[in-house]
Parts: C-alpha cells; sequence; structure tokens
C-alpha cells in the first residue's frame, strides 16, 4: 500500500475535529523536529537559529507525564461524572507524600523502604481518603462540591504542614530513591544507559519518561474500556441528567463515589512517580493553584474525552515551560522597555488560558465518538465503503 | 466529491497549523555558538512571582549589580562580559525544577545559580543537577537539609549557625523565657529547630504562621498570652511588618522587647512601620563588617542605585555571581568540572584577600592558580566548607530612632 | 459548680476579648469581598476566582491616589471603588460575556483573568510591600478601658464604613426596582428574562456593585497588612468558604458567612483550647486558621447542603 493511500485510510474514519488536531500535532511535532534537527547545525556552523535539545525534551516528557496522569484523573471524575472536584493537589501530595515519607532517606521515619510500598500505601490511602472526603461531600450541587473540595485541599495541606512529627512539616522530605535504581526497573538499565548516552540524557530521566509514558498508556486504555462500557454509560446517564439515572434505579451516588475515588486513586500514583522523579516534597506543592492548573488542562482539552486529557495536558506544559523559552526573544523585541519577565509570563499564561477557552470553549478534542462500541464504528465505515 | 474536499481541507490545516507551531516554538531555545567574543552565560533560578517575590527583587538588585561591577573588568585575558540567564521559579519547587531544566538541558549553562527556598534548590539539585557536570550555587537557602549535599554550593549560610547566636543573644540579655513565632516553611522551621536547641531558657510557645497571611492578630494575641516579655520573629520582612503595625496598635511595642534575624532587618520594614514602632529591637544577621570599605563601597553604589539599602539577601546573590565570575576567571575551562575545581578555592584560605573580580585579576590570570586568591565577599568571608557551606559572619544590629545600627561582630 | 459556669465562660469570652475585636475587623473585610463574589455568583452564575485579585486592583488603585498623587486616603477609597466596579465591568463585557453562561469554561477563564490582574500590577508597582499614607493607628482609648481590647480607628473605619456599604446595599435589593430586579435575576434567570426584567442591565449593575464592593474590601486589607501584587489571592479561598457557608445565590448568605468565616478564623486559638479541652481531642493554636473556617463551612454544608441562607433551585 502507498503511503498516500495508508495514510488516506487513515484519515478517512476520522472526524473533521480530529483531523484538524492532528494536522495541529503533525505541524507542530514538524517544528519540533526542526528545532532538534537545528542544534547540531548551529554548533557547527555556529549561526544565529532557535534550537531544541533533546535531553530538554526528553525530561519535559517525564515530567508532562504526571500531568497527563493528573489529567485523565480528573476527567474521571469531570468528565464522565460531571464532579467538579478542586482537591486534585492534595490527593496528588498524598501520593507524594506517601512514597517521600516510607522511602526518602530524609523521612522522619527512617523507614527506607521499596517504593513499591509507597505506591500500594498511596493507593490505599488516596481511596479511603477520596471515600471519606467524598461521603459527605458527592451528595452536594457540583458549586458546593467545589468549593467543599477546594475545603479539604487546605485541610489535608495544612495538616501535612503543621504535623511535623508525621511528615516533617515545613522542612520537607528528601532522598527518595530514583525507581530506575530500585528492583525490578534497574534491570533495564543496561538498555537504557546507551540510550540516554546516544540521547545526551542521564539514564534515569529516560527511564522516567518511559516508565510514565507507559503507565499513562495503561491508564488512558484502562479509562477508554470503562468509558464503553456499561458502567462509564450509568456515569454518562447520571452526568446528563441524574434524576433520569435514578428513574432507571441506579444509585447514582454509589456510581459516583466510584468515579470520584478512581480518579483520586489516579492523582495519588501521579504524585507517587513525582516523589521518585524530584525527590524532595515540601508542603508549599500542595499549592491549590496545582489544582487550577489541571483543571485548565482538562477543560482545554476536552472535557469527557481521554484524548483530550491527553491533549490538555501536553497544552498546559506547552504554555507553561513554552513561555520560559521566550526570554531572548523578548529582550531583542522590546529592548526600549525595562520589562519585568517574569510578570510577562505570568501574564501571558493567563491571556494564553483566555484565549483558548474563547476560541475553542468545548476544548481542543471534546468526545468524538468515544461513546459508541467500536464495533458499530466499524460496521458503519464497512457500510460507507461499499457505497 | 466529499474525499477531495476532505483532502483540501487537510493541506490547507496543516499549513494553517505549521504556521501557528511556528509562532510557538520558533521562538524557543537559544543560540549555542562559542564566538570569542560573546559572553559567557550562567543561569539563575530565581523566585521573580510567587509567595517569596520580594526577595527575587532583592535578588535582582544584587546579581544586577554584580553584573556590572563583572562586565565593568570582563573575565578571563580577553575581558569577556558574563551573562546571567534567569528563570523564574513561582516561588515553588516545581517550577524550580522546570525552571532549571530550561536553563541546564536547554541553554546548556555550566553553572546555575538558584534558587531561595530551599525546597527549591533540593528539588533543582535531585532531579536536574545530579548526573551533570554542572556547578550549583543556592543564593538564598538556608535550610539545614542543604549541608548533607556536598556539591550543592551556597552563599547563604545554613540557619544552624544563626540559631546559637540568637539563642546567646537574648540569654545574654537576661531571658530566661521568650515567645517565638516563625514562617511555616524550610527557612523557619529550621532556625526554630536550632534556636530551640540552644536556647537555655524556656520557650513559652512557638507559634506558626505562614507567608502572605491575611491577619496574624489571632498569633500576636497567642504570643501576648504567655506573658513573656521577650519575643523572637523568624519572619520575612512582609510578615514581620504586619507583626509590628499590629503590636504597636496594642501599645505592645512598650512592653516588648523584639527580637529578629537576618530578614527582619529591611528598608522597607522601616517604610511600612510608623516611628517608634519597634526601637529598641535587637537581631542578628550575616554581614560584612559594616565599616570594612568592601562593605561601604557597595552599600553606596546599591544607594545610588536603588535608592535603598541592601538586604543581605540581595548580598548573598552579589557574592554568588561574582565569586561565579572570578572562578570562571581563574578555571582552565568554561565548563563544570573545571569550575568546580577551583570554586572553593578562589574563597577559601589561602590566598590573597580580594573582594572584586577586577581584584583578583591583578593578581591571577585565566586559568591560574585558585590558592592565589580567597574572595571575601559583602555578605561575608564566604569559605566554603566540604559540605558546601559558607562560614557566617554575624553582627548584631539594633534599631534606634527608627533607623538601623550595626553592632558587635559575633563569632 | 453549676452558678460558676456562666462565670467562667464570659472570663473566658472577656480574656479573649481581642479574638473578637480582631475577628470584628477582618469580617468586615471578608463580608466585603465575599459580597461581590456572590453577586458574581448568583447572577453571573460562575464562581470567579479572579475576585481577590480584584480587590488587589482596588487597594493598588488607593495606592495611585493617596501615595503616588497625595490625596486623602477617602478619596482614593472612592476612586477605588469606581475603577474597580469599571474593571469589573470591563473584564465582564470583553471576557466572561462571548462565554455564554458556561460555568466551567467561565471559571477557567476567571484563572486567566486572575493571572492577568495580577501580572499587570506586578508589572505596574513591583513586588515591594507598600502602605498608605494615612494615620489612624494606635487602639482607641476608651474601648481600651471600657472593654480592654484594641481596636484601632482604622478597624474601627473598616467596621463602621461595611455597615454603611452593607445596610445601603439592603436598602437597594428591598426597596429599589434595581434591587428587585437583582434578587429575580438571582433566583430565576430565565423567568426573570421572560417577565420582562433587563438582565443585561441587571448584569451589569451586579458587576459594579460587586467590583465596587471588592475594591472597598481591597483597601482596608491593603490598610491592615501591606499592599503587595498578591495582597488579594491571599483570601480568595476564605471568600469562598465565606460564600459557600451562607448559601449559593443569597446575598445575605454572603454577609452571614463572611461574618461566621472571618470571626471563626481569628477565633481559632480560642477553638483550638476548647476543643483541646475535650478529652482525647487534641489541641491547636491560630497554625489551623484557614483549616477552622473550612471545617465549620463543611460542617454546616453537611448539616444544610444549600449553605445557611441559599436555596437557590434553578440550575
Amino acid at each position: 500500500m502507498s503511503l498516500e493511500s495508508r495514510l488516506r485510510s487513515t484519515l478517512a474514519g476520522r472526524t473533521e475535529e480530529e483531523k484538524r488536531v492532528l494536522a495541529l500535532i503533525a505541524g507542530f511535532l514538524s517544528i519540533v523536529l526542526v528545532l532538534v534537527v537545528l542544534g547540531p547545525v548551529v554548533a557547527l556552523t555556529g549561526l544565529p537559529l532557535p534550537t531544541l535539545s533533546i535531553s530538554f525534551i526528553i525530561s519535559t516528557l517525564a515530567i508532562a507525564g504526571m500531568y497527563l496522569l493528573l489529567t485523565l484523573g480528573l476527567n474521571v471524575q469531570w468528565g464522565y461524572a460531571g464532579l467538579v472536584n478542586f482537591s486534585v493537589v492534595a490527593f496528588w501530595g498524598i501520593g507524594a507524600y506517601t512514597g517521600a515519607l516510607l522511602t526518602g532517606a530524609g523521612s522522619p521515619h527512617e523507614l527506607e523502604l521499596h517504593p513499591l510500598y509507597g505506591l500500594v500505601v498511596a493507593i490505599v490511602l488516596a481511596a479511603v481518603l477520596g471515600f471519606a472526603i467524598g461521603l459527605p461531600t458527592l451528595r452536594l450541587r457540583a458549586d458546593y462540591l467545589a468549593i467543599a473540595t477546594l475545603g479539604f485541599s487546605e485541610i489535608i495541606r495544612i495538616i501535612i504542614l503543621n504535623e511535623e512529627w508525621l511528615t516533617a512539616g515545613g522542612l520537607g522530605v528528601g532522598g527518595m530513591p530514583t525507581l530506575v535504581s530500585t528492583w525490578p526497573l534497574s534491570f533495564t538499565t543496561p538498555v537504557l544507559d546507551p540510550i540516554a548516552d546516544l540521547l545526551g540524557a542521564q539514564t534515569r530521566t529516560v527511564h522516567d519518561l518511559v516508565f510514565v509514558m507507559l503507565l499513562t498508556f495503561v491508564v488512558f486504555l484502562l479509562l477508554r474500556r470503562l468509558q464503553v462500557s456499561p458502567w462509564g454509560r450509568v456515569l454518562r446517564t447520571i452526568r446528563g441528567d441524574e434524576d433520569v439515572a435514578a428513574a432507571l434505579g441506579k444509585n447514582t451516588y454509589w456510581y459516583k463515589m466510584q468515579a470520584f475515588v478512581l480518579g483520586c486513586v489516579i492523582m495519588a500514583i501521579a504524585g507517587w512517580y513525582y516523589a521518585h522523579h524530584v525527590r524532595f516534597m515540601t508542603p508549599a506543592e500542595l499549592d491549590p493553584i496545582d489544582t487550577f492548573y489541571i483543571w485548565v488542562a482538562v477543560i482545554l482539552g476536552g472535557s469527557g474525552s481521554n484524548r483530550g486529557a491527553i491533549i490538555g495536558g501536553f497544552t498546559v506544559v506547552i504554555i507553561l515551560q513554552g513561555t520560559r523559552l521566550y526570554n531572548d526573544f523578548i529582550d531583542s523585541i522590546l529592548f526600549f522597555l525595562t520589562i519585568d519577565e517574569a510578570a510577562l509570563r505570568l501574564l501571558l499564561v493567563g491571556l494564553l488560558v483566555i484565549l483558548v477557552v474563547r476560541l475553542r470553549p468545548e476544548g481542543i478534542l471534546p468526545p468524538q465518538r468515544e461513546h459508541i462500541w467500536p464495533a458499530a464504528l466499524r460496521e458503519r465505515a464497512g457500510e460507507e465503503g461499499e457505497q | 466529491m466529499a474525499e477531495n474536499s476532505n483532502h483540501g481541507m487537510n493541506r490547507r490545516d496543516l499549513l494553517k497549523a505549521t504556521g501557528a507551531a511556528v509562532l510557538v516554538g520558533g521562538l524557543a531555545g537559544c543560540v549555542g555558538d562559542d564566538d570569542a567574543d560573546e559572553p559567557y552565560e550562567i543561569g539563575m533560578v530565581d523566585s521573580l512571582t510567587g509567595t517569596l517575590e520580594p526577595y527575587g527583587e532583592r535578588n535582582e538588585r544584587g546579581s544586577e549589580l554584580a553584573l556590572e561591577h563583572i562586565n565593568d573588568v570582563g573575565i578571563g585575558d580577553d575581558d569577556r562580559g558574563l551573562e546571567l540567564s534567569v528563570q523564574d521559579d513561582e516561588s515553588l519547587p516545581e517550577p524550580a525544577v522546570d525552571a532549571a531544566r530550561v536553563l541546564v538541558e536547554e541553554e546548556g549553562v555550566p553553572l546555575l545559580i538558584g534558587s531561595v527556598g530551599s525546597g527549591a534548590s533540593m528539588g533543582i539539585h535531585e532531579s536536574v543537577i545530579q548526573g551533570t557536570d554542572t556547578v550549583h550555587i543556592s543564593q538564598n537557602s538556608t535550610g539545614a537539609v542543604l549541608t548533607e549535599e556536598p556539591d550543592l554550593l551556597r552563599t547563604s549560610p545554613s540557619g544552624a549557625g544563626k540559631g546559637g547566636h540568637l539563642a546567646n543573644l537574648i540569654s545574654d540579655d537576661g531571658y530566661d523565657e521568650v515567645a517565638l513565632t516563625y514562617v511555616n516553611n524550610d527557612y523557619g522551621v529550621s532556625l526554630r529547630d536550632v534556636f530551640e536547641e540552644n536556647y537555655d531558657g524556656d520557650v513559652l510557645a512557638t507559634v506558626a504562621h505562614e507567608e502572605e497571611e491575611p491577619s496574624l492578630s489571632a498569633e500576636v494575641s497567642e504570643m501576648e498570652a504567655t506573658g513573656a516579655e521577650a519575643w523572637l520573629f523568624i519572619t520575612y520582612a512582609e510578615e514581620f511588618i504586619v507583626f509590628v503595625n499590629e503590636m504597636y496598635d496594642r501599645g505592645l511595642h512598650e512592653e516588648i522587647q523584639f527580637y529578629g534575624a537576618e530578614s527582619t532587618i529591611a528598608d522597607s520594614i522601616l517604610e511600612n512601620t510608623p516611628e517608634g514602632s519597634h526601637d529598641g529591637m535587637v537581631g542578628t544577621s550575616e554581614s560584612a563588617p559594616e565599616d570594612s570599605p568592601v562593605y561601604q563601597d557597595f552599600e553606596s553604589r546599591f544607594q545610588d542605585a536603588y535608592d535603598t539599602s541592601p538586604t543581605v539577601w540581595a548580598c548573598y546573590t552579589y557574592d554568588a555571581v561574582m565569586l561565579s565570575a572570578i572562578a570562571i576567571h581563574v578555571a582552565d575551562e568554561f565548563d563544570g568540572p573545571a569550575i568546580m575545581d577551583v570554586i572553593r578555592d578562589v574563597t577559601n584560605d589561602p590566598g590573597e584577600v580580594v573582594n572584586s573580580l577586577e581584584e583578583a585579576k591583578e593578581i591571577v590570570d585565566s586559568g591560574g592558580d585558585p590558592d592565589a586568591i580567597n574572595y571575601e565577599g559583602v555578605s561575608g568571608p564566604i569559605e566554603l566548607d566540604e559540605n558546601g557551606d559558607p562560614t557566617g559572619a554575624y553582627q548584631v544590629y539594633e534599631v534606634q530612632s527608627h533607623e538601623y545600627v550595626w553592632g558587635d561582630v559575633l563569632t | 459548680m453549676v452558678d460558676q459556669l456562666p462565670a467562667a465562660f464570659v472570663e473566658w469570652i472577656v480574656s479573649n476579648g481581642q479574638l473578637f475585636a480582631s475577628g470584628l475587623v477582618f469580617s468586615s473585610i471578608i463580608i466585603l469581598g465575599s459580597i461581590g463574589l456572590a453577586l458574581v455568583y448568583a447572577i453571573g452564575d460562575f464562581p470567579s476566582f479572579a475576585h481577590g485579585d480584584l480587590m488587589t486592583v482596588g487597594a493598588y488603585t488607593a495606592v495611585v491616589v493617596n501615595v503616588i498623587l497625595g490625596l486623602h486616603l477617602a478619596i482614593g477609597f472612592v476612586v477605588a471603588m469606581v475603577v474597580t466596579a469599571a474593571v469589573a465591568l470591563g473584564t465582564d463585557k470583553l471576557v466572561f460575556r462571548p462565554l455564554e453562561g458556561r460555568a466551567i469554561e467561565l471559571l477557567i477563564t476567571s484563572i486567566g483573568v486572575a493571572f492577568a490582574y495580577r501580572a499587570l500590577i506586578h508589572m505596574g508597582f513591583g513586588p515591594s510591600s507598600r502602605s498608605y499614607d494615612v494615620g489612624g493607628r494606635g487602639g482607641i482609648e476608651w474601648i481600651r478601658e471600657t472593654f480592654g481590647v484594641t481596636v484601632t480607628p482604622r478597624g474601627a473605619t473598616i467596621v463602621l464604613t461595611t455597615l454603611v456599604l452593607v445596610t445601603a446595599l439592603h436598602l437597594v435589593l428591598q426597596y429599589t426596582t434595581l434591587g428587585r430586579m437583582m434578587r429575580a435575576t438571582a433566583e430565576n434567570k430565565e423567568l426573570a428574562r421572560i417577565s420582562g426584567i433587563r438582565t443585561q442591565r441587571v448584569l451589569a449593575a451586579m458587576w459594579l456593585i460587586g467590583g465596587a464592593l471588592a475594591g472597598a474590601g481591597g483597601v482596608f486589607l491593603g490598610l491592615e497588612l501591606v499592599i503587595r501584587p498578591r495582597l488579594g489571592f491571599s483570601i480568595l479561598v476564605v471568600l469562598f468558604a465565606a460564600v459557600i457557608l451562607g448559601g449559593i445565590g443569597s446575598v445575605y448568605g454572603a454577609m452571614l458567612g463572611g461574618f461566621v468565616i472571618g470571626m471563626a478564623h481569628e477565633l481559632t486559638p480560642m477553638i483550638g483550647a476548647a476543643v483541646g479541652a475535650v478529652p482525647l481531642l487534641p489541641a491547636f493554636g491560630s497554625e489551623y486558621d484557614a483549616a477552622v473556617a473550612f471545617v465549620i463551612m463543611i460542617l454546616i454544608l453537611i448539616v444544610k447542603p444549600t449553605g445557611i441562607i441559599g436555596g437557590k433551585t434553578s440550575a
């Protein structure tokens, strides 16, 4: 099959929006590719051209994965079940602190356990806490739920900050091992070392990138499956009109609780990963601003859509990191003004958020046909092909 | 027919998308080339926005002045300049790591100065610096935890030293009871811990407060309830302003003896509190001795440039940048390992004492012997130990007639 | 023992008197902020995360008038109210209106707006602390003598002005046509529109009033603390707690919620000591003040899920 016909058949079944997004992604990736290729060119020739380094891309992706997980988790709560949860950062923090306190060399408990313990305890703790918080709040109307969860988030942050015997409080916890240094992941080092050398990056960053992307992929597949399952359908009905769902005999509260807890667990896993990636944790990081960023990601991506969540997560990372790369450009263009670059960046982030929501309020990639069973889609495509 | 229009739309969209993406991506990155006339570039992560943004501003002043002094003479035999590429960490550890990544991995700086919060500095070190050859200096972090990382250098002494001095100061003044309030982060908790360990008397209350609290009245009431006559404030200038005003309103300034540390001395405090609101306050701060000509010169240049006295934080940052310039000058190559090789020696004994790049250049050429010089800065002698910590030189200060007066140097 | 109880109770209240006094001043500021927020929520139909930073706009406007131009702070106060009202209305017309009432999108947009306000102020004024050029420090003597607590002329001005503004708002809501229209629109926007109420005008009035009160609250916040770009952002979460406690859709609920949350925030040492007196429960102090405010809010929501006064029935 020729490249053109292969491309054509890939694009054939796609909706307009999907095609547009694919084009956008293709365009973006080509630019990145060009910038990367320019790196060695500039090094050799000394031409003044912008470049992007591979090691920077790798380490950015390694943290982007965490954003993707958080956005996917929030999407389960908001996109599937319509729950306005503003405690994202708290559950992320619980996952991170569990990992830190159980494995960190600087932890007040001096346990230095294997990261797997941290993961298991983080999941259990997030589930239990999610359930506990959901219990009084899920009955509330959406607006109240939002602020109630924000309240819980702050309460958790304040407890972590003040109960020094438990969390080391404001001092923070450090010394967590990298995932690649622990069994069984340490077995991947022979494979990753040469790759890391080739790319000019560190082994642990390459490892973390692969690890978090695989993790995200697995979670993504799981969530897609859930979305088309009967469970997902019930949640969609609840989100659309809770009374209808209740009339159909569904225990709406229980379904919402499941979605809530699932989302919280995913967020905690993202936090656990962070603890082993950045390897220092402080209570300051449980700032509600991070919850806001994930909400921006979910909305920018397109609520209810897992692919949208992925795109939204990447978009937020691009906005946040991309605006850091402007300094030289700003300096050369606005040299006549003494510009406060950091505040300008903040302004830029704010304006970008306003702009994207304004231009595409439904998100970059809202749900297309995820709700339709794949087999039915194939059937329909088959019918159209025959015509 | 439907297929044709789809393809047309695709190509147009691809072009549009590419155009849009060019705007985004095309501004990325930085030129990498080694033209000999180009300035040396190092990186700095600073808290320019967020809860610590006043410190970002103070640091900026220190680094700007340092760059001026450095670029007046130039580094190395060919007098190349120094350029600082600055990224904001929003006063949080995670953006700090993002900021460091841009500087180290994208711009490839061999030396990084950053950051303010100890959590940010640790995060940067563990996650970006470790495993690379990049030299890492923190300009403001005082948390004890940085001592555990010998490769994490800093120009701001660990709180560990200061706490002892404060404890002695208060005891020696005859107070065997004290009420303490501290800002609840790595800086405040560290200093509180060290103080409590070293203080002989009773700490009647340790009242935590957060940065940017909308009200500190309850904290003041709690301290008042202890009946202590000496109150120690381990906090930042902004919060201290609110404390002083609150206590002034309640008339407590006439009953309580104020004690503070290096962050409770700043011109902005004097500007935002009434006359006589905390006269008689005593504190300790790192400093170069006030009568040292270096410091006096620095102070007058600072005043001329910014119309305010330098805080110790501006001094630390000034020293971090100046030290970097001297180390780059003395190093064999402009890369991490070469700079790391010399950086401790240029600021430690032995060596002839120098206070600037200019003076250093008179004694040692590019690639010369680092032991020939000993940089002593505007914040103190520096003298980086094996843990990368500087020895602090502490001085007592007092508030008299709503002005700062420096006193004894503590050893 | 029993007849000693009231006296002990009274003594406990008196010894914590300063907490109450400070609580009154703090509550006033919270009330001003939360009324505006409640109005946005009720009539604009979304929680504006830019409201705290809107208060900062007010604070800095007064800085321009009072510190830079040298006029009296009272003038600065009035100008701050006017300018903040204008900014609020302008932002609505420019940014929020085109989104046509989609709540979540508006919420996200308001986050962007908050960043924008804060960034512009930061760029314009820098991050250093500022204060107003006005007196009013030191406790009022007769209050000190009678009650044993410190209330400064500043604090008294804040409390009294808030009282005046709140009363004025109450009169507007109850006895003017505009007020009736606002209440009707808050109750049920669709129905209001169908019955002929020009909702656009009501929305504009709401932004102006909400903005003006936010501006007032911002000036007072700056009066009590120190003025910096992040001034208003620091109480945003507390404002939300107040609005939710009172009940979305109810301006009176916001007033009550602001009072309760503000007082609880300041009375935390007292509450913490009382809790500690109960066997098995830990005592705590002012470090948990924000947490206490939230716990109270959550407890109220458990008992009455629509807040104390709230009860908006439309979706």
